[in-house]
């Protein structure tokens, strides 16, 4: 079982999301799933899962959610977002402390606009302090990712937070944000840095790549993290992957380049500059103008021009 | 490297306080002295800006193993960066280079020979002859290293820890001839096992080459 938990900054932040179990038998009941401490048979139930959660004493708290595979198609795909809705109300029930713990509700329907519909105006109407958009970041087609994305922030309230739970590489978190979503979370920045890849503006920098060996620039020589301020490209190379300290330096790294991409697009957006900011960033990661189809439709729908990004052919 | 016993008990009393004058630029440290074991040039079990938050009176005193960097990078590549001091942006720290660790890269008395110590490393057993020893000493520039030695169990032979002695003493020399700057801070390595009359016949011999310290 993957239990998600995450704790960030001042206001600490948990997230408890059964997220796309191998094995897990999933009943009307709850979830049943083996025990990581002991193997054993574990029911989590909706009530269950929101008294643990109150219990932890986070700022934000997650319904227990019924969520499957995108790629999964027929029935069990619409049983699973009426199951969520259900859930929902039981967590609501449950729930002792909706003064001091925000309750999100998590919208399922997988690549299923219909199914999305009804779950997005199921939640809406039990008017919960914010929104999750969930089951995705699981293997779905990029176009139909952006569309579920865009169709929830368009249904879901404006005065509410939207957080896209999973999501991920730079790239997506711009998208998604110029298509209204507000908070994110995804483990790809620490596990991509423990493979010994880079996050850079330009995309990647893998340092195990034979080139890195001898080569004595910083990672990033934009980035001001204590990484790129201190070690050279060679010497990371020879830690990455087989010392812990490397996959430690690489990752304060890949966070800190996620944490300036943050700050990067939110002073955009304050200062009235969001198209600039969204243009730089995908003239640098397509200097060729191969920005993908996905990406200008959804920044078509998102109202950002990028034509000057893009080039003819594409 | 300057060394100045300031404080010995007296009597039969064989404990004393130091003061050791070594880095670049010179840093005071007070002996005895811990030296914090490293993987690659860093502490293992702490991150490097948090080094800093460690309460220690001087710089911390790092000890760093020239057989970790067997695999790379490469001497040529570590003088390009400028040193151990700067690869590993621990200019204001002490490092001590010595080919001892207790986990990783151990020595293997059964695969040294005549030519060389042998090392049990991750890329498996590698023979480092004083040439090679000094390659990489010569790159690293730690403001103190110590000799090559033949480090042997306590069960050899007698034969095999008086060889290792010999061994040793040759090792310490080629390493003398070898150092670039000049012989300010090497430590020469006695060894002898369990042998009292080894150990003293290898002090003896370390003495003589008026090595700053052993």
């Amino acid at each position: 079982m993957k239990v998600h938990l995450e704790v960030h900054d001042i206001h600490p932040v948990l997230s408890f999301q059964v997220s796309l179990l191998d094995l897990a038998d999933i009943t009307e009941e709850g979830v049943t799933f083996q025990s990581p401490a002991d193997g054993k048979p574990m029911l989590l139930t909706p009530e269950e899962s929101i008294r643990i959660q109150n219990k932890i004493g986070a700022d934000i708290i997650m319904a227990l959610d019924d969520v499957v595979r995108t790629t999964i198609t027929g029935p069990r795909m619409e049983e699973a977002m009426y199951r969520t809705l259900r859930w929902i109300d039981r967590c609501i029930a449950a729930h002792e402390r909706p003064d001091a713990q925000n309750l999100f509700g998590i919208v399922q329907g997988g690549v299923d606009p219909i199914l999305r519909d009804i779950c997005v105006r199921g939640l809406v109407e039990r008017n919960l302090p914010g929104y999750a958009i969930g089951g995705l970041a699981g293997g779905e087609d990029k176009d139909s990712f952006w569309r579920v994305v865009a169709q929830c922030t368009a249904a879901l309230p404006a005065d509410k937070p939207r957080y896209v739970m999973g999501v991920g590489y730079p790239l997506d978190i711009v998208v998604c944000s110029a298509l209204g979503a507000d908070m994110y979370d995804c483990v790809y920045p620490t596990r991509t840095a423990r493979f010994g890849t880079a996050l850079i503006p330009e995309g990647v920098l893998k340092l195990k790549h034979n080139a890195m060996a001898s080569d004595e620039r910083p990672i990033d020589s934009t980035c001001t993290c204590m990484v790129c301020k201190k070690y050279t490209r060679a010497y990371l190379h020879y830690l990455v992957t087989k010392d812990p300290m490397g996959s430690q330096l690489l990752s304060y790294h890949n966070l800190s380049y996620m944490m300036r991409l943050s700050q990067n697009l939110h002073m955009s957006i304050v200062e009235g500059r969001f198209p600039q900011f969204v243009q730089g960033f995908l003239r640098i990661q397509f200097p060729k103008g191969d920005v993908p189809k996905w990406v200008c439709n959804a920044m078509e729908v998102a109202g950002i021009d990028i034509s000057s990004c893009c080039s003819p052919i594409h | 490297m300057r060394f100045v016993v300031t404080k010995s008990c007296g009597g039969s009393s064989r404990v004393r306080v130091g003061s050791l004058l070594a880095g670049n630029p010179s840093s005071l440290l007070e002996t005895p002295a811990l030296l914090l074991s490293t993987k690659k040039g860093l502490p293992a079990f702490i991150s490097p800006d948090l080094l800093a938050t460690l309460d220690s009176p001087g710089p911390p005193l790092l000890h760093i193993s020239p057989v970790h960097f067997l695999d790379g990078p490469s001497p040529s590549i570590i003088s390009s960066i400028g040193g151990l001091h700067q690869m590993l942006a621990l200019q204001s720290f002490v490092l001590v280079a010595s080919p001892r660790d207790s986990i990783d890269s151990l020595p293997e008395s059964i695969g040294a020979n005549k030519l060389g110590a042998a090392f049990e490393t991750p890329s498996g057993r590698r023979l480092v002859k004083p040439s090679d020893y000094m390659d990489m000493i010569s790159s690293l520039k730690a403001d103190l290293w110590a000799s090559l030695a033949d480090e042997v169990p306590a069960w050899v032979s007698e034969k095999r820890n008086r060889a290792s002695v010999d061994r040793t003493l040759r090792w310490l020399d080629d390493c003398i001839a070898l150092d670039k700057t000049g012989g300010e801070n090497i430590f020469g390595a006695i060894v002898g096992g369990t042998s009292v009359k080894e150990r003293q016949r290898c002090a003896t011999e370390v003495v003589k080459r008026n090595v700053p310290g052993p």
